[in-house]
């Protein structure tokens, strides 16, 4: 058989199988759609077995919900059925500028190596392909195989599995945001709310329970990551930096909106910022090469000056 | 394992049944545009699609399709009348990419509305569950608007490496983020060549007046970093803390074990690697490298000259 025929015939069983699997209203046995269905009338069990598993499989890589479900009260046999209602996508009501703005979205952003969102996009209406001539792209971080499991779990408040920092985790997954080149997981494990990197996350699963746990209100996932390396941490000190002339720039544009700046002429700009975290902060300011001087508070000072003179 | 190929046709067949059903005299051209369909392939479809139906598979019991003059037919499919719901692997990445042109403020009103759209679908009440944030830094917008319009402009830049600012007259073709960075893809009329230059290290955009034709292909942005044979090396230990650098340099994996990882470590200069040390502090260790030696120690003197008692 030439391949394109194969092609057809598996595409033919399945919308035969679909159709009857969506009319039914009940579940139905292996045996009876190997008996009833067009293209699933094999010679041996071993062939339909085969046929149908790989049926399954694809069914659900679409998105389709295939369950097994118990077909009387006894619960001696089971057969398989798809719920109408958790079957189909619910109309957002996208209008046709909506669709081309997404195509475009998809088409300049990637989340890693994916691009499912094409397929996805012809789930809701299609759009008119016209080649992006926009200047701009995007990568939203690899390894984001894990991050549809996690996902899972936020949409349908699961608890999501996984392995962290040589331990296995069990957390309620509150938000899913992406900074700096980044995802973070925002989740409570126990009561308490923590934040988990994932790239550093490893076999993830999302528990069968939907609905499993409530998220607190007015929960805000964004809130939860800070926006440096500095303010993550546990003390609480103000320090104040004075930044060469010709670093003064980019000491502006880093420090933003996060501690004062004051003008000392010449060029020279004096910050004064909060410091939670004070190993990242002296790691951050020692990129500034000896253009930055950290003026205070004097113990913040002296860890600066031994870290540096360590091994010299 | 069924190909990806047959869940792609599958996909499309289940996605464009439902459309057709909800729009009535459908034309050609526009189920083909839509779906990105040929006018063949579609045929193909709708021929497969008339074989198919219900148990007993007579007159009645199949599915019709055809094409009709320039019509889409199809009738006795009612059970294909809604779109399959999305994956959720499906529904992050339409989100996602989503959000985060939202967040880039470049996007047109249609983008935000159908972000709103999605979101209420997908996510219901848990609206702030999701977050993409790209945060563009000053002069991304001023680039791009440069690279629509093949505009020259003259930029001031501080080297991520050595640190040295220079001007230059630069064509911006595209520009790009990843990694939590952003970056400006341009042919460099100071170097005769392509360059990519991270845009927080550059300081001012100056539109010079100039026009420029952009290759009629832009190659794919990468940064990854290829080491030269001039190149200095040096042998570095990260414990645990520091494992990160290996994700963001280009280095090259000696050993993984219980100690921590052992890389090697090539830079244009070896003042790159002395500034990524003292950064890392007591997480990192030089092993081998005797170039990288002596600027570490030199970048600490002259460091440590601030600091020293008031003369």
């Amino acid at each position: 058989m030439s391949n394109v025929l194969a092609v057809q015939k598996v595409i033919e069983r399945i919308l035969n199988l679909l159709a009857f699997l969506l009319t039914a209203g009940r579940p139905v046995t292996a045996d009876e759609i190997r008996a009833t269905v067009a293209g699933y009338d094999q010679p041996t069990d071993d062939a339909f077995h085969r046929m149908f598993e790989r049926d399954k499989d694809l069914l659900r890589r679409l998105g389709i919900p295939l369950e097994l479900a118990p077909t009387d009260g006894w619960q001696v046999e089971h057969g398989y059925m798809v719920d109408r209602e958790a079957y189909a996508l619910p109309d957002p009501g996208l209008t046709d500028d909506e669709r081309a703005a997404l195509w475009l979205a998809a088409e300049v952003v990637r989340l890693g190596g994916h691009a499912s969102a094409p397929d996805a996009l012809l789930k809701l209406g299609g759009a008119p392909v016209t080649a992006s001539t926009e200047p701009l792209a995007a990568s939203l971080a690899e390894g984001s195989a894990d991050l549809g499991t996690v996902f899972l779990g936020l949409a349908e408040r699961r608890f999501v599995l996984f392995g962290y920092r040589d331990k296995r985790r069990r957390v309620a997954p509150y938000g899913l945001v992406h900074r700096r080149g980044h995802w973070y997981l925002v989740g409570a494990e126990g009561d308490q709310v923590k934040v988990f990197r994932m790239d550093k996350t490893s076999d993830v699963t999302a528990d069968d329970q939907a609905d499993a746990f409530a998220r607190p209100e007015g929960f805000r996932a964004a809130d939860a990551i800070p926006d440096t390396p500095w303010e993550a941490g546990g003390e609480d000190l103000v320090a104040t930096v004075r930044f060469d002339s010709d670093m003064a720039w980019w000491a502006r544009r880093q420090i933003g909106n996060r501690g004062t700046l004051e003008e000392e002429g010449d060029g020279v700009i004096v910050a004064t910022m909060p410091v939670a975290n004070p190993e990242a902060f002296i790691g951050w300011l020692l990129s500034f090469d000896d253009r930055a001087v950290l003026v205070g508070p004097p113990e913040l000072r002296k860890r600066l000056v031994d870290r540096v003179a360590e091994g010299i | 394992m069924s190909s990806p190929r047959t869940a792609k046709r599958l996909n499309r067949i289940l996605a464009m049944l439902p459309w057709v059903i909800a729009n009535t005299g459908a034309g050609v051209d526009e189920v083909c545009e839509r779906f990105g369909y040929t006018r063949r392939e579609l045929a193909a479809d709708l021929d497969l699609v008339f074989v198919c139906g219900l148990p007993g598979y007579g007159p009645g019991d199949l599915m019709v399709a055809y094409i009709d003059e320039d019509e889409v037919v199809v009738e006795l499919a009612d059970y294909f009348a809604s779109p399959v719901r999305l994956t959720p692997p499906e529904a992050l990445s339409l989100l996602a990419a989503g959000m985060a042109l939202v967040s880039t403020a470049q996007a047109p009103p249609a983008l935000e509305s159908a972000v709103t759209k999605l979101q209420e679908v997908i996510l219901g009440d848990d609206q702030e569950a999701l977050v993409v944030d790209l945060s563009e830094p000053p002069l991304v917008g001023e680039l791009r608007t440069a690279a629509a319009n093949g505009a020259v402009v003259n930029i001031v830049y501080t080297a991520v490496g050595s640190g040295e600012t220079s001007e230059r007259d630069v064509e911006p073709w595209a520009v790009f983020t990843t990694l939590g960075n952003w970056y400006v893809r341009a042919f460099c009329r100071l170097a005769a060549a392509e360059r990519v230059f991270r845009i927080d290290r550059i300081r001012e955009v100056t539109v010079t007046g100039d026009v420029f034709t952009p290759p009629e292909e832009i190659p794919e942005p990468e940064i990854g970093y290829t080491p030269r044979e001039e190149d200095v090396r040096a042998l570095i230990l990260l414990r645990d803390r520091a494992r990160w650098v290996a994700e963001y340099f280009p280095v090259e994996t000696v050993t993984d074990d219980t100690q921590g990882l052992v890389v090697r470590f090539s830079a244009s200069d070896p003042l790159v690697i002395a500034r990524l040390l003292i950064r890392l502090g007591r997480t990192a260790e030089l092993l081998e490298g005797d170039d990288v030696e002596v600027v570490l120690a030199a970048l600490k003197t002259r460091i440590l000259a601030r600091y020293a008692p008031a003369r």
